[in-house]
Formats: C-alpha cells, structure tokens, sequence
C-alpha cells in the first residue's frame, strides 16, 4: 500500500475520525487548527479557525453537519461542517479533555480537566435548545471530586443513555445522561486510559492504556472480555468493523523518545485478532508514536495520526483483505 | 478525481536545452492538457521560470477513476475549500497532501516458527561433524576435490616457504631473548613474556587487541557467502567472527566483510597473501579495518 500523509498540522496529531460514511477525515493536534480531509485521496477541504490553544478532541455528527471541538483554551466549539464557520462557542474553567456528539446529534457531552482547583466536570448540552448553548448552562452537570481521578477519554453509550469515561487510574465509569448518577463502574485498567472507541454495532468498546495494554470490554456491564498485551504504552485503539481485527496504535512517550536507545520498529501499528488476542501482522511509517487511530467504516483503510504531526491514511493491499487468521 | 499524482522533472541536459530555447524566444510555452478518456488519465504540462531564469517543464500525470457513491458523499464532494484551504486550487495539494512510498504490512506467524527449527537441529548437528577435511581449505571434502586445489593450494605453499625464510634467520641472530620464544614448556617470567614491552594495563586492552586482528576485505562479488570467506580464509589462521555486509532486502552481499582472527599475525599474512588475489572476477583488496568508534 502507498499511504497518503497528510500534513496539515504543525505539530503532534492528538485526535482524528471518520464521519459516518467515511469519505471525510477530521483531524486535530497541539496546534490550534483542526483540519478536515477528503479521505479517497486526502485532499484538504478546510480548517476550523478559532481556537487558541492545542485542540484535544474533535467530534463530527452522524449527518455530518455539525463539527465539535475541544481544546486546551478553556472553549469547546461548536463549527458548521460545510462551511468551516464557528456556530458557538462553550467557555469552561479548564481545558476541554474530550467532547461528542450523542448518537442522534441532538446532545453533546464534554468533559474537563482537573486544574487550578477546579474539579473535573462532565457538561451535557441539548444542541436543540439555542439557549443552552447561549448561555453556557448546560442540561447535566456531573463534578468529579477533586480528589478523585479525573477523565481522559469518553463516549457516549447506549443510544444517549449513558457516557462512559476513562480516568488516569484506569478506572472506567459509566454515568446515566438524565440523572447524572454513576450506574456502574470497574477497574480496567492499571494505568491512565487514553483512548476508548465502541464497534460499530456499539456492543462493546475497546479501551487503549498506558499499562501497555488494550481491552475489550462489554458495553453494559463493563466486564473485560479481551487482553491484547505489547510492550509499550498503547495510545490509541481501534475495532475493525470488517474483521475480527483490532490496531493498536502507540509507542514510547513522546518525552522518553530522545533519552532512550533509538529502536526501530516500536512505532508501528500492530494488528491483533480479536478474539485470539494474537498479533499477525503490523505497519510502519511513524516517526514518533502513534496517537490515535481509527478504522474506516467499510474496515478497507485505516488512518493513523503520531507524534510526527503525520496522518497517514492507509488502503489496504489485497493481501490483507485475503488473509485470514489460521487457527 | 485525481488519485494518485506523479511529477517527473526532466534530465538536466533537457532543461538547458529548453532553457536556451525559452530565453532566445523569451516567452513562455503555454501550459497545455491532455485528457486521454479511454485510460483516464489526464496530463498537465506546466512551463515556469526557475530562480536561474531557465524555464522548467513539469509534466503532472493524474489517473482519474470513477467511483459511485451514496448521494451524500458526492454532496460533500462538491463543498467549497474553507479555512486555511480556501484558495487551494481543485485536487489535493502537494504541500499538504504527499503520497509516501510503498509499504507493506508484516505479518507475523507466531505458531508455525517454532517447530520446524526444533526438527531440523539433529540434523544440523551431524552437518558440523566433519569425517573428512581438506588439507587445502579445511573444507568437508577430500584434499584433492577441493575447489580451491588449483587458487589457494600454490597460495599456502609460497606463503609456508615465506614463514620458513622468515623463522630461520631469528635464532641465528638473536640471543636470549629470542630463545626464551621458541622453547616452550621452560617458565618465562612475565617480563621477558610476548608483548611485556607493550607495557602495562594489557588487560583493558584487550578489547581493543581484539579489534586490532580485524581486517577489511572489499570488492567482493555480490555472490559471495560467510562460508566463502571462511574457506578463503581460514588456511590463514583461526578466525574468531567473520561479517559479511548484506542488503537487508535481498542478502546479497554488499561487497565488503569484516574478519576477526585470533592473532594479529594471522591477519597481516591474510592480508600479504590474499590483497590482489583473484576471486570469482573480481579481485579483492585486503586492508587494516579502522577501528570502529572512538576510544
């Protein structure tokens, strides 16, 4: 395969996703301009001008026409796809760790660091009612105490019912959207979650961690199905939505890159299989670690987002369409 | 839409002659396009000025494809460039948009490995055991099939002659000193022992001594094996490691290698005996390796 590199960004990649179809690639990084790209042949079709600080997470709705952004200046954004214009814009006390659209587009979650006293914070706004998004006050509000973990990833599950989050203790928690109560909560993971992405079907959901592990979790009861095991922190995970694949996206920190000894070949994106836990197969490219990566819907391309400021979008050959996992 | 996108610069020669030409007319062709149907590709002849003022020919290739899709995706297809992109001409562009270089996904089969090898290591180990040897190059083969009979065997020969010419005048000349070398089983105090003269701290030498019995041997042919070069070799004396350079895609040799011997002797008479020596079609160059990093 000749994977396309798109270089948009000035500086390192820290979400990208694929609308619904996937013709559309959305992209941000530390640099205050969110990019967007055709995916077939990674034409740039604009950027979303506005922010002030490096962009954490990046969100488009099922008909894509509403964009969302969060980022480290204290704003999410709300932007009209077609036209790159901002629509309106959420103040919050802290950087905006991650943000999305519920599945209907018609609320949108997004939560909050823990910094200068301030808690962490989970907001839900009703994108239907103009005033909420005037005014800043949102529908739910969920404040995590300060002395507890606070959030660095989060989804909306169950059809708009539920937003589960990831916290730096690797703890994952599931909170009801209409009352705010924490449902159900478990102990994934060892250390901080830096990704979590649902298949597409929604049933479960895949949780990349910096104890150098992904898993495979059930939407519902949050009970780890699935182990995939490397030797590095794992940044970004992906379910394919073809196979019984997943990709593991990840790699040194960014911070012990220079101090260690250089080895090749730790920034590559590994396949598993999903069910046998097993890696088959991986992909270089990357000059630094991946950050996030993500499946295309039809399961035939991947994109892969680093540290280099890179994304690559990757066709798959026919040898990968062709093989199959032999058990 | 243009899928994939390939610019050729023409020769250099060929840019000057244009470049000549353009200046004795002094306007520019004009850019021209050329859309083949049938194999859909498109064509894009470009002529600029360079910082030289020579005029420079780009020819860009586009493959068109069509490919059907649901009517929203074309909708989106048709939006208009915004933001930063805004003025960026139809198609991708090349200061965004780089089409890297063909990689392949490495598979990985854990399962399979792991036998084979264990089957084949009984085998393996009958292989090294030697019943027959060749005087000549100490290969597993009787003396007078060696491939070598004709090359090395005339090759020792001279080089034993040398050995013989070289030993003999020492216990001539030399008093006791030189006879505390040669006669062996007598205990020699560790001050009149080889290489006492070097002086002290031998031992964090020893390294570096190791090194120093390195030689280089380039202008090898591609086809050349290890096993090659340890027949070549070996007459010369033991040999603690041999590195031959390969291509990490096709392990053809590169053409050079690196020699370990046990004694630095052995190594100046490898490199007296066999440097202009004919191999394959080639013939070799023997020298001192530099030592690798700094001390």
């Amino acid at each position: 395969m000749k994977p396309i590199m798109l270089h948009g960004h000035e500086r390192s990649i820290t979400q990208i996703k694929y609308n619904r179809e996937g013709d559309l690639i959305y992209s941000c990084a530390k640099d205050s301009q969110p990019n967007v790209w055709y995916s077939l042949n990674g034409e740039r079709l604009g950027t979303f001008d506005g922010h002030n600080g490096a962009v954490w997470c990046i969100d488009v709705d099922w008909n894509t026409t509403k964009v969302l952004t969060g980022a480290a200046d204290n704003t999410c954004k709300l932007w009209d796809a077609q036209t790159g214009q901002c629509v309106s814009t959420l103040e919050t006390k802290t950087a905006v760790r991650s943000c999305g659209f519920s599945f209907s587009a018609n609320y949108i979650m997004l939560t909050t660091d823990k910094t200068m006293g301030h808690p962490c914070e989970i907001f839900i706004f009703d994108v239907r009612d103009g005033g909420q998004l005037l005014s800043g006050d949102p529908l739910q509000k969920v404040s995590i105490p300060i002395s507890d973990s606070k959030i660095t990833s989060a989804i909306w599950a169950g059809l708009d019912e539920n937003i589960l989050t990831g916290h730096e203790n690797g703890e994952l928690r599931q909170y009801e959207m209409k009352t705010g109560d924490m449902l159900n909560t478990s102990k994934g993971h060892n250390k901080q979650i830096n990704d979590i992405q649902p298949s597409k079907d929604g049933m479960f959901f895949i949780t990349a961690s910096k104890d150098f592990t992904a898993k495979l979790f059930d939407m519902e009861t949050l009970e780890p199905l699935k182990t995939y095991k490397t030797e590095r922190p794992v940044n970004s995970a992906s379910i394919s939505p073809l196979f019984d694949h997943v990709v593991l996206g990840g790699g040194q920190e960014a911070m012990s890159v220079t101090t260690t000894s250089t080895r090749i070949g730790k920034f590559d994106a590994r396949f598993f299989h999903e069910i046998f836990e097993e890696e088959y197969g991986s992909v270089k490219g990357h000059f630094g670690p991946i950050n996030s990566l993500s499946f295309h819907p039809d399961g035939k391309s991947y994109s892969s987002g680093g540290e280099d400021g890179y994304v690559r979008v990757h066709y798959f050959d026919q040898t990968y369409l062709d093989f199959r996992f032999e058990y | 839409m243009p899928e994939s996108t390939m610019s050729k610069g023409k020769s250099w020669a060929e840019q000057v002659d244009e470049g000549d030409d353009g200046v004795l007319s002094g306007v520019l062709p004009p850019n021209t396009e050329d859309y083949d149907e049938k194999k859909g590709l498109k064509k894009i002849t470009e002529y600029k000025y360079n910082e030289e003022g020579k005029i420079v020919k780009t020819v860009k290739t586009y493959k068109t494809e069509t490919i059907k899709v649901s009517q929203s995706i074309a909708k989106r297809k048709t939006w208009k460039k915004f933001g930063a992109a805004e003025r960026d001409p139809p198609g991708p562009n090349p200061s965004n948009t780089i089409l890297s270089e063909e990689i392949f996904m490495q598979f990985v089969n854990n399962t399979d490995q792991s036998k084979p090898e264990e089957e084949e290591d009984p085998l393996g180990k009958l292989k090294n055991q030697k019943i027959v040897q060749c005087r000549i190059c100490k290969g597993d083969h009787w003396t007078t099939k060696c491939p070598y009979k004709d090359t090395l065997a005339p090759l020792q020969e001279k080089l034993a002659e040398d050995q013989r010419n070289t030993v003999e005048p020492v216990p001539a000349a030399a008093g006791a000193s030189a006879g505390a070398k040669t006669v062996g089983g007598k205990y020699v105090p560790p001050s009149m022992r080889d290489g006492a003269s070097k002086g002290r701290g031998e031992s964090m030498a020893s390294q570096r001594k190791d090194e120093a019995a390195t030689i280089r041997v380039t202008n090898l042919s591609e086809d050349t094996r290890e096993s090659d070069l340890q027949e070549l070799f070996r007459p010369f004396g033991p040999i603690s490691r041999i590195y031959l350079a390969k291509d990490k895609v096709t392990g053809q040799s590169k053409g050079f290698a690196f020699i370990n011997f046990h004694r630095r002797e052995d190594a100046s008479r490898a490199i007296a005996g066999v440097s202009g020596f004919g191999y394959d079609h080639l013939i070799l160059n023997v020298e001192w390796a530099k030592p690798s990093g700094q001390q």
